[in-house]
C-alpha cells in the first residue's frame, strides 16, 4: 500500500469517526442528564436518513433546507417519544431497566413503521455537492469534506451551548446533581425532554450527511447505534467530550485496522477495542469512576 | 421468591403439563406442533434469561450469544466431524457455559445497568461478526445447511423413532423435555440456598456483601448455568431448523424477542416468560395475514406493556384466579434503582 | 412570613414527621435543633417541595406553597442550601454561583447580587475559575450559601450549614448568617448542636423523633430545664 492510499484511509477514518462522534455525543448527552440508555437512538438516525431522502431526493428541496427540516422533525418526534415514555418511567421504580425496554420497543416500532412507509429497498440519495478534491495523488470527494465540516461545526456549536448558555448550564447542572439543580430553579423535566430531542437531532444530522454515502433503509440504525455504544464506552458513558474523542479514535483505529487486515474485520476491531477498554478502564477516557 | 403454589395451582400446572404431553398424540397438525415447539424453545430461553435478569439482577442484553454459540458449535461439529448430535448438543451447552464465564467476568466489575447492557450486547455482536467473517467454515449470511438431524432409534413396543422435517412428534417430545427440564432446573435453583443468595444479591449488593455471600461465585454460577441452558436450546434449534445464519440466531432481533416475551408475560415471575412465549410466538403467526404491520404491532405492544402493564399478563391471570398463585414473584425493581432515582 | 401547620411526611409507609407547626417571621433567624435522624432535613425538603407532605399546610405570606414545584420556589423567594453543600462539582465556582440566579425572576439583578455575594465571601472572587469539586469543605459551603443567595430570597433555608467544618470556619459562617439577616433576609437553619443552634437564632424549635417538643426564644431555649438535662448534661 502506498503512503497516499494509507493517508486516504486515515482521512476516511476521521470522517467516519466524526459521524461516530455525533452518534455517541447524542447518546452521551441523553445518558448524562437522565442516566438512561436510549436504544431507539439508531432509529432516530434512520428517520433522519429517510426524511432527507424524502425531502431532497424525492421532493428536490434545497439540501441545506432538507437537512435542517429533517433534523428538526426528528427532534420533535424524539421530544414526543420522551414525553410519552421515558418521562413517565423515570418516576417509577426500576426505571434503569424499564427505560431500556421501552426504547427497544420504540426501536422495533419505528423500524417497522419505516418499512411500512418506504419499503425494504435501499434508497439512494444523491451527493449534496459533486466533485473531488485532488492534491497530488491524494483524492477526496467534496461530499466527504462537507460531512466532516458539518460534523465539526455541529459539535463545536453543541459544546459552546453547553459551556456558555443558560440552557447548557442547566443541562450540566441537572447531570451533576438533579436535586440541587431543581432547588436553584432548573425545571428538570423540560431539560430532560429538550436534551433527549437534541441528542436525537445529533443522530439525525449524522444520518442526513451520511445518506448520500450509505444508502437509506429501515435497518440502517442498528450498526450505527452499536458503534455509538462502543464510542460512549471508550469516552466514558455520559461524557460529551469523551464521546467526541471516542468517536474519532474509533474511526481512526478502524481505518488503520482494516488496512492491516481487511474491511470485514472492521466490526471485530471496534468491539475488541470496547471489550479491552472495559477490562482496563471501564469508566472510559473521560468518565468518572463510579462504584 | 416464588411463593409455593396453592394446591389448586399445583393441580392446574399438572393438568397443563399433561395436556402438553398428550397433545401431539391426538392433534396431528404439523404446523401447530411446530409453533408449540418454537414456543417451548423460546419460552425456556426466556425463563433462563429471566433467571439471570429478574433474579440474579444481571441485566444482560447479550444472551442470544449463547444461543448462537450453542447452535453453531453443535451444527459445525456434528456436520464436519460426523459426531452424533446427541453428543454435540450437551457439549454445546458446556461450550456456551464456558463462554458465559468469559462474559460474566467483566460484567461482574460493573454495576450500572447501561454498562452491563452494552458489554453483553457487544460480546454477542463480536460472536455474530466472527461467524460472518469466517465464512469458509460457517458460510456466513449465505446460511449453514446440511446440518445433521438427530439420529433415530427404536423403542421396543413403539417402533422406530425418526427425526426429520416431516415428523414433528419426536422433536416435540425432545423440545418438551428441554422446556420442562429448564423450568424445573430454574425452580430448583430458585428454591435452593443458592436462590436465596441470588435474591440477596439482587435486593442489595452491599447487604449481601456484608452477610459474607460471595457475589462473584454466585453470579458466575447463575450466569453460566443460564448460558448452559440457552446453549442447549440453541443446539436443539440447529438440529431442528437445519439452517443457520448469523443474523437469525445472533441478531439483536432475537434478543429483543426474548425480552419482549418476558415483558409481555411478566418479568421476575416463573410463569410470565412461559405465557409470553406462547402468546407472542402464536400471536405473531396468527397476525401473518396483516403482513408487515404485525411487527409494527409487536413493537407497539412492547411499549404498551412497559408503560401500562409493567407486571405483564401474569398479573391478569392473577386477577382471574388469585388463589392459584401464578403471578407470585417479585417486581424487577431493585433497591439500587430506587436509590439512584431518589 | 413562613407558616407551617400540622405537617406530616411519610416515606412510603414510614412516617417521619408528625404534626409539625412552625413559623418564621420577617427578618427572623430560626433554628431547628434535633439529634441525627429526628427529621430536621425533611422539614426543609418538604417546604421546598423535594418531598411531599401527606398532611398539613405550608404558606408564605399567606400564599399556600403546596403544588408549587421545587424549581419554581426561587420565584417565590425561598432558597435552600442543601446538606453537604451539593455543588455542581464539574462546574467552576463562578458557574455554580451564577446557577443560583437561574430562575427567570432573578436574572435581571444577577450582576448586582454577584457583587454582593462576592463581598460577603471575598474568596469566591479569587477562585472564580476553579472547579467547585476541588475546594475544601468550608470554601464549598461558602459557594453553596452564595448560590442560595443569588436568587434574592426573602427566606434562606440552610440544612446543617456547619456540618463537618472546622471551628474557625463555623465562626465565619455564623458571622455571615448575621450579615445576611442584617439585609432583612429571614433564615431558617438546622443543626444538631444545642449551642450552635440556639445562641445564633432569635427563636428555636427542638425536634425529637419527628415531633416538635419545645419552642421558644433562642437564649431561653438554652436555659430550659429539658434542654439542659438531656442535651447539656446538666
Amino acid at each position: 500500500m502506498t503512503a497516499t492510499l494509507f493517508l486516504e484511509q486515515v482521512v476516511n477514518g476521521i470522517i467516519l469517526g466524526s459521524m461516530y462522534a455525533l452518534m455517541g455525543a447524542g447518546l452521551a448527552l441523553i445518558y448524562g442528564t437522565m442516566r438512561i440508555l436510549n436504544f431507539a437512538h439508531g432509529e432516530f438516525y434512520m428517520l433522519g436518513g429517510f426524511f432527507v431522502f424524502f425531502l431532497f431526493a424525492q421532493q428536490h428541496v434545497h439540501p441545506v433546507l432538507a437537512v435542517v427540516l429533517s433534523t428538526a422533525a426528528v427532534a420533535l418526534i424524539a421530544a414526543l417519544v420522551q414525553r410519552l415514555t421515558v418521562d413517565i418511567l423515570l418516576k417509577r421504580e426500576g426505571w434503569a431497566f424499564s427505560t431500556i425496554a421501552v426504547t427497544l420497543g420504540v426501536s422495533v416500532f419505528l423500524q417497522n413503521l419505516a418499512l411500512a412507509l418506504w419499503g425494504e429497498r435501499f434508497q439512494s440519495v444523491p451527493y449534496f455537492v459533486e466533485g473531488i478534491l485532488q492534491v497530488g495523488e491524494f483524492r477526496l470527494p467534496w461530499q466527504r469534506i462537507l460531512i466532516l465540516a458539518v460534523a465539526v461545526a455541529v459539535m463545536a456549536t453543541m459544546a459552546a451551548v453547553l459551556r456558555w448558555t443558560r440552557f447548557g448550564w442547566a443541562v450540566r447542572a441537572t447531570a451533576q446533581d438533579p436535586e440541587a439543580a431543581a432547588v436553584v430553579g432548573v425545571p428538570a423535566r423540560r431539560i430532560h425532554t429538550v436534551t433527549f430531542a437534541l441528542g436525537a437531532a445529533l443522530a439525525a444530522v449524522a444520518a442526513a450527511m451520511l445518506a448520500p454515502v450509505f444508502a437509506v433503509n429501515p435497518w440502517m440504525g442498528l450498526p450505527l447505534i452499536i458503534k455509538a455504544f462502543v464510542v460512549v464506552v471508550l469516552g466514558g458513558l455520559g461524557s460529551f467530550p469523551g464521546a467526541i474523542v471516542g468517536g474519532f479514535l474509533l474511526g481512526i483505529v478502524e481505518a488503520v485496522g482494516i488496512t492491516l487486515t481487511s474491511s470485514e474485520w472492521r466490526d471485530v476491531i471496534a468491539f475488541g477495542m470496547m471489550i479491552a477498554f472495559l477490562w482496563v478502564r471501564p469508566w472510559g477516557l473521560f468518565g468518572v469512576k463510579e462504584r | 421468591m416464588f411463593a409455593p403454589l396453592a394446591p389448586q395451582g399445583r393441580a392446574a400446572v399438572a393438568l397443563l403439563v399433561a395436556v402438553l404431553l398428550i397433545l401431539p398424540l391426538v392433534w396431528h397438525d404439523t404446523y401447530a406442533l411446530h409453533l408449540i415447539i418454537l414456543s417451548m424453545i423460546f419460552g425456556a430461553f426466556a425463563v433462563a434469561w429471566n433467571f439471570t435478569t429478574g433474579y440474579a439482577g444481571l441485566k444482560t442484553f447479550g444472551h442470544h450469544a449463547f444461543f448462537g454459540i450453542g447452535a453453531y458449535f453443535s451444527a459445525l461439529i456434528s456436520k464436519n466431524l460426523e459426531i452424533s448430535p446427541w453428543l454435540t448438543t450437551p457439549a454445546a451447552g458446556l461450550v456456551a457455559a464456558a463462554a458465559g464465564l468469559v462474559v460474566a467476568l467483566p460484567v461482574l466489575r460493573i454495576r450500572s445497568v447501561p454498562h452491563v447492557a452494552m458489554v453483553t450486547l457487544g460480546f454477542a455482536e463480536i460472536v455474530r461478526v466472527l461467524l460472518t467473517v469466517f465464512r469458509e467454515t460457517t458460510r456466513g449470511e449465505m446460511g449453514l445447511w446440511g446440518i445433521p438431524a438427530y439420529d433415530g432409534f427404536t423403542i421396543p413396543g413403539l417402533g422406530e423413532i425418526a427425526f426429520n422435517a416431516a415428523e414433528k412428534v419426536p422433536y416435540y417430545y425432545l423440545a418438551a423435555f428441554l422446556f420442562l427440564g429448564s423450568v424445573y432446573a430454574v425452580v430448583r435453583m430458585v428454591k435452593s440456598p443458592i436462590g436465596l443468595a441470588l435474591v440477596a444479591i439482587r435486593d442489595s449488593q452491599d447487604a449481601a456483601e456484608s452477610l459474607g455471600i460471595s457475589l462473584t461465585r454466585y453470579k458466575l454460577l447463575a450466569f453460566s448455568t443460564s448460558a448452559f441452558m440457552v446453549g442447549l436450546l440453541g443446539a436443539f434449534y440447529a438440529h431442528y431448523i437445519l439452517l443457520l445464519t448469523p443474523s437469525s440466531v445472533l441478531g439483536l432481533d432475537l434478543m429483543i424477542y426474548i425480552i419482549g416475551i418476558t415483558l409481555i408475560g411478566g418479568v421476575g415471575t416463573l410463569f410470565g416468560p412461559i405465557i409470553g412465549a406462547f402468546v407472542l410466538t402464536i400471536g405473531i403467526e396468527a397476525m401473518r395475514g396483516i403482513g408487515e404491520y404485525r411487527m409494527l404491532i409487536y413493537g407497539a405492544l412492547i411499549i404498551v406493556v412497559v408503560m401500562f402493564m409493567p407486571r405483564g399478563l401474569v398479573a391478569l391471570l392473577d386477577r382471574l384466579g388469585p388463589r392459584m398463585g401464578f403471578g407470585r414473584g417479585v417486581a424487577l425493581a431493585t433497591s439500587d434503582d430506587a436509590a439512584k432515582a431518589g | 412570613m413562613l407558616e407551617v401547620a400540622g405537617l406530616d411526611v411519610k416515606y412510603g409507609d414510614v412516617q417521619v414527621l408528625w404534626d409539625i407547626s412552625l413559623t418564621v417571621g420577617t427578618g427572623e433567624v430560626v433554628a431547628v435543633m434535633g439529634p441525627n435522624g429526628s427529621g430536621k432535613s425533611t422539614i426543609l425538603k418538604a417546604i421546598i417541595g423535594l418531598v411531599r407532605a401527606s398532611a398539613g399546610r405550608i404558606a408564605l405570606d399567606g400564599k399556600p406553597l403546596a403544588g408549587v414545584p421545587t424549581h419554581a420556589m426561587a420565584g417565590e423567594g425561598v432558597s435552600l442550601v442543601l446538606e453537604r453543600r451539593r455543588l455542581f462539582p464539574q462546574m467552576t465556582v463562578l458557574e455554580n454561583v451564577r446557577m443560583g440566579a437561574f430562575h427567570p425572576s432573578a436574572r435581571g439583578r444577577e450582576r448586582e447580587r454577584l457583587e454582593w455575594v462576592e463581598s460577603l465571601f471575598p474568596i469566591l472572587r479569587e477562585r472564580r475559575g476553579q472547579l467547585a469539586g476541588r475546594m475544601s469543605g468550608g470554601e464549598q459551603q461558602m459557594v453553596a450559601i452564595a448560590r442560595g443567595l443569588m436568587s434574592g430570597p426573602r427566606l434562606l433555608m440552610m440544612d446543617e450549614p456547619f456540618l463537618g467544618l472546622a471551628p474557625r470556619i463555623v465562626g465565619q459562617i455564623v458571622d455571615i448568617i448575621g450579615r445576611i439577616n442584617a439585609e432583612g433576609i429571614a433564615v431558617l437553619f438546622n443543626e444538631q448542636n444545642v449551642h450552635l443552634s440556639f445562641s445564633n437564632a432569635h427563636r428555636g424549635y427542638l425536634l425529637e423523633s419527628g415531633r416538635i417538643v419545645l419552642e421558644g426564644a433562642g437564649l431561653a431555649m438554652l436555659e430550659h430545664e429539658m434542654v439542659k438535662r438531656v442535651y447539656l448534661g446538666a
